[in-house]
């Protein structure tokens, strides 16, 4: 058991310190939205290459890629964070009623998770961003689109897992003697089943966060991500592909960053499922 | 873990060295054109109609260009004015009347004459045909007349010394209807296939009048080809060329000494910026419309567009008889913007709307020009529009009234730009062609006096005053004239950018030895 735990300490390392970088990083690197075309950029407006000034380099506007990262860190992190979230409150409220509930109800809420998960995952999220991109717009409206599609995009996984689980636990002696004894359904479902399902649904959550971390980097590709000017991981590669020849770093530089996260959590998952 | 670490650390270093950046292919050293061959190249567009009388996009005229000889045409590299078809010209002294004699003997692929009449029928097809686009070019003409098979006499209401450049024009190139029904011409090329949106073959024209003009055995245009994607496969040897390069190839270029023999440039007939409706407040007040040129910074321009721009003085691009090069554009400066604003009342700031269309480079644009206008306390909005509302909504009176210009002249004469853009007559109620709504009769009267005359120098002369009306007046933020860039393998020979945006494929060579 050493080896998965000394993985989960380096993952839950490596998560606090992007958590960190993240809080921190900010208020310690320029302004990651702050173009500079006189000095950022080269006489033909290429971006320039790490320096001592931009240890990271500068993007074809001439911000500052340490910045961007920095921030991308922010707003990546928290756009899965809170898509995550998402998905997990609907996957685990339709995952212990449907397998608490059996019979009609299970039926009717699989189907659903069915329906959803017929869609490839990437093709319903550009459905739905596109559906509500029609609609709002503006910095934060965009990327409230991005999280609420990341989140109801990613919710039938967990159901199906947490339904699994519960099922099992319902027709467990535990849940007969609550119920023998009188125990309301919520009760139930709040005392005896949410506890239990816990540390299947955080080693979810982990694995989920890292999946929608990455499919916010596919959604940005795709140019669906959050707007510009915001700096997010896979908006950064989005704008540099053009640059791939000219400034790699551009891409490498939110690409590590990104391969890191997803590394770290889904690490963090592995562990937490092993322990599960 | 740290296997992975690794891959990710070698992943990145490889991105970032790869050996050999020079140019694959090489030239076997002719000194004399070569016969024989394909050229190969491609377009982000696509070719929407093979119709003189009905192309409007300039890929579409690209092929047709090399389908259809004019009467007139560009000398390779140069807006100077070359006979093909017509033998020789000539211009009456009040500069109405346009007679051309056509050369002799010369025909269509399949062997018909090409007769003066011919002429006469596509100018009055341009003229009848509901889908052209071309009529108003000849909305001048009150007669059209073929004497006799060698003779072709036009006639204009009014004096229009530029009237010869709209004779360049594919729509005014002979046509007869060949077997197959298809609309063929006498050009250098005749069509072998086409898939629509995917490419159009050409192949030698047996009959071609001036075969020695051409070279090639045939061209291949690729459309719908992105820039980038047409790099990858110009270095793989499957293009001969790139026409347009992409910003980040042609500064990756830029930067690569072996390839600058092959990189080059002209500028275009373009005229970039940001219209200001001037009937719509603020934009009705002079010192507004100065104040953000002003503060415009266009070195930031010509850095967004990774250097394939000129700065703009005006509408009228380098190379275009009567612009007054001595005319400095505007410099930045934002003190004197700031204080022009506080001129007009405006110390306080201001509110506009910015308005442009969906893509990395207008996008970029309004970004830029958004921090510009913030320096001097101009707060503006972006607006970005898809490119089919944007064209909707421009030119309405009360569209938006600061957005995005862009415009191509179609010949390299200022009225192309001065007239279509800034005279009162292009003003309409809907899609107006003056979509600044500028109106100013001192101008009026310099470029119908300019119209109308036969010498070049005096001509230029009313055209440099024009210049100086318009700059003073800043109906536009004036930004840059494009650069194409283009970039050819070493073997490609006589393919250089045009000036006025046509593609000569007959000049094209390929040094290649055979079977290479």
């Amino acid at each position: 058991m050493a080896a998965p735990r000394r993985a989960a300490t380096a993952a839950i390392l490596v998560i606090a310190s992007l958590i960190a970088i993240a809080i921190v990083g900010p208020v310690v690197t320029a302004d990651p939205l702050r173009g500079d075309l006189d000095a950022g950029v080269s006489a033909i407006g290429a971006p320039l290459p790490p320096s001592g000034s931009a240890p990271l380099g500068t993007d074809a506007l001439g911000r500052d890629e340490l910045a961007r990262v920095v921030a991308g860190a922010g707003s990546s992190l928290a756009i899965a964070a809170l898509a995550t979230a998402i998905a997990m409150a609907i996957g685990l409220a339709v995952g212990v009623a449907a397998g608490y509930a059996g019979g009609r109800v299970d039926g009717a809420l699989m189907r659903s998770v069915d329906l959803v998960l017929a869609f490839p995952f990437l093709l319903l999220a550009i459905l739905l961003a596109a559906l509500m991109r029609a609609r709002g717009s503006g910095e934060v409206g965009g990327t409230a689109v991005v999280v609420v599609t990341l989140g109801v995009a990613s919710w039938p996984a967990v159901a199906r897992v947490i339904r699994a689980k519960t099922a099992i636990l319902a027709r467990g002696d535990m849940v007969t003697a609550a119920r023998a004894l009188g125990a309301s359904p919520w009760r139930i479902a709040v005392r005896h089943l949410a506890p239990n399902v816990a540390t299947a649904a955080v080693a979810l959550g982990a694995l989920l966060f890292a999946q929608t971390l990455l499919a916010e980097a596919a959604l940005s590709y795709v140019g669906l991500g959050p707007p510009p000017p915001a700096a997010s991981w896979g908006r950064m590669i989005y704008e540099a592909r053009a640059y791939y020849r000219t400034a790699p770093w551009l891409i490498a530089a939110p690409g590590v960053a990104i391969v890191v996260a997803v590394l770290a959590f889904a690490a963090l998952a592995h562990a937490l499922e092993e322990r599960a | 873990m740290t296997r992975a670490w690794l891959a990710v650390a070698v992943a990145g270093a490889c991105t970032a060295c790869s050996a050999d950046h020079g140019p694959r292919f090489h030239a076997a050293g002719s000194r004399t054109p070569r016969a024989g061959g394909v050229l190969h190249v491609a377009t982000e567009q696509h070719v929407s109609t093979l119709d003189p009388a009905l192309a409007a996009d300039e890929v579409s005229l690209y092929a047709i260009h090399a389908m259809f000889d004019t009467l007139v045409d560009y000398a390779p590299g140069s807006t100077a004015l070359v006979p093909r078809l017509a033998a020789r010209w000539d211009m009456s002294a009040d500069a109405r009347r346009f007679t051309f004699t056509l050369r002799d003997g010369v025909t269509y692929a399949d062997g018909a004459p090409v007769v003066a009449a011919d002429v006469a029928a596509s100018l009055d097809r341009a003229r009848t045909l509901p889908d052209s686009p071309y009529g108003s070019y000849l909305a001048d003409v009150s007669s059209i007349a073929a004497p006799d098979a060698r003779t072709l006499a036009i006639e204009l209401a009014h004096p229009d010394a530029a009237f010869i450049y709209t004779l360049t024009m594919s729509f005014t190139a002979p046509a007869h209807r060949a077997g197959d029904g298809a609309l063929a011409g006498a050009g250098p090329f005749t069509l072998a296939a086409w898939e629509p949106g995917v490419r159009v073959v050409l192949a030698r024209n047996p009959r071609y009048y001036d075969a020695a003009r051409v070279h090639v055995a045939g061209v291949e245009l690729r459309e719908n080809v992105p820039a980038d994607v047409q790099f990858l496969a110009f270095e793989r040897g499957e293009l001969d060329a790139v026409d347009h390069l992409a910003a980040p190839d042609y500064q990756w270029l830029a930067g690569e000494p072996a390839w600058q023999p092959y990189l080059r440039g002209a500028s275009t007939l373009s005229a970039f910026g940001w219209r200001m409706n001037v009937r719509v407040p603020p934009f009705d007040d002079v010192r507004v419309r100065r104040a953000l040129n002003y503060a415009d910074d266009k070195a930031h321009a010509l850095r967004i567009l990774g250097g394939t721009a000129e700065i703009a003085h005006g509408l009228l691009p380098p190379g275009v008889p009567g612009r007054d090069d001595a005319l400095a554009p505007y410099p930045h400066d934002a003190a004197a913007a700031r204080r022009l604003l506080a001129e007009a009342g405006h110390a306080d700031g201001l509110d506009v709307e910015l308005v442009t269309y969906a893509g990395d480079e207008p996008e970029r644009l309004a970004q830029s020009l958004q921090a510009d206008l913030a320096e001097v306390g101009v707060r503006a909005r972006i607006v970005t529009m898809s490119f089919a509302a944007y064209q909707t909504a421009i030119g309405k009176p009360d569209g938006p009234p600061l957005s995005l210009a862009a415009w191509g002249g179609d010949s390299p004469d200022p009225t192309s730009f001065l007239d279509a853009k800034l005279a009162t007559s292009a003003i309409g109620s809907d899609a107006s062609a003056n979509d600044s709504f500028y109106s100013n009769p001192a101008l009026d009267d310099l470029l119908d006096r300019a119209r109308a005359e036969r010498d070049p120098a005096r001509r230029a002369e009313l055209y440099r005053r024009a210049e100086r009306i318009v700059f003073d007046d800043a109906p536009w933020i004036f930004e840059y004239h494009r650069r194409a860039i283009e970039v050819v393998q070493p073997y490609l020979m006589g393919y250089d950018p045009h000036p006025v945006g046509i593609h000569d494929y007959a000049s094209a060579w390929l040094d290649r030895e055979a079977g290479e």
